[in-house]
């Protein structure tokens, strides 16, 4: 085989592809979905809830924070209790 | 008004389901390019996938005045190709396949070995020389529709091709030669 015929074959050969049938139906879902998120309303409990256990530093911050504001106001009332 | 750009204006005026003519006119191409690009047969997919859900969200970017859809759409699939490689291990021209048994290219046996060693030399190239040649040898692009996609000078282009054309070549020659 020449080498010219080896790099037209090895050129034929790399043209080819196997595409998964519902590759198209995967690609459609995923934008519907997009859309269906798209509409649901920003400040949704639901959303947030998923939102906030999707991700790890988020889930961490929301602790952190809720920590953070408890401490704020036990010190708030205890300072308030001092000052009577 | 091309039928292409009609099906853009019916996604953008919320028919979403004209979406999928786009991805099925386009699957293919899309597919192979980035099968090529970053030669990982396991992923192109999902990478296309994601070519297709980005040019869906940002299709009201996209300027039939200022290129075609298809140079638009293949601009968002070299990206993602370009990103995806960065994740991988660069191959290096002495991580070439060692020479093989057979030495004469008439050997039917030592095909796939010829081939592979091509695959080899291709994934060896320099990123853009890479994309360059794949784009014009699988996918039938002009040199201006490279330069464009790429965001450079047709001569830029050129040499790329030629760069990458005579490294294949001389891929090519080592296993017509050597012992």
């Amino acid at each position: 085989m020449k080498s010219e015929e080896i790099y037209n074959t090895w050129k034929e050969r790399k043209s080819q592809i196997d595409l998964r049938e519902n590759f198209a139906d995967e690609v459609m879902n995923q934008i519907y979905q997009y859309e269906r998120d798209k509409r649901r309303p920003l400040f949704d409990v639901q959303r947030l809830i998923e939102l906030t256990s999707a991700h790890r530093f988020v889930k961490a911050g929301v602790v952190t924070a809720s920590v953070v504001a408890g401490l704020a106001r036990i010190m708030f009332v205890v300072y308030n209790f001092l000052a009577c | 008004m091309t039928q292409e750009i009609k099906v853009i204006h019916q996604v953008l005026e919320g028919d979403t389901e004209s979406f999928r003519h786009i991805v099925e006119r386009y699957e293919r191409p899309i597919v192979r390019m980035i099968k090529n690009i970053t030669n990982n047969r396991e992923s192109c997919e999902d990478i296309a996938q994601e070519v297709f859900f980005t040019a869906y969200r940002k299709l009201a970017s996209f300027d039939p005045a200022m290129s075609n859809f298809s140079t638009w759409l293949l601009t968002i699939a070299r990206n993602k190709s370009i990103n995806a490689m960065r994740k991988k291990r660069p191959v290096s021209m002495s991580e070439l396949p060692h020479k093989s048994d057979a030495h004469n290219p008439s050997d039917e046996l030592a095909e796939s070995e010829f081939f592979d060693k091509l695959d080899a030399g291709l994934e060896a190239l320099p990123s853009a020389q890479k994309r360059a040649f794949v784009l014009v040898e699988f996918e039938n692009l002009s040199y201006e529709e490279i330069a464009q996609l790429e965001g450079v000078r047709i001569g830029t282009i050129k040499s790329r091709i030629n760069r990458a054309k005579k490294k294949l070549a001389n891929a090519l020659k080592e296993i017509r030669y050597e012992k």
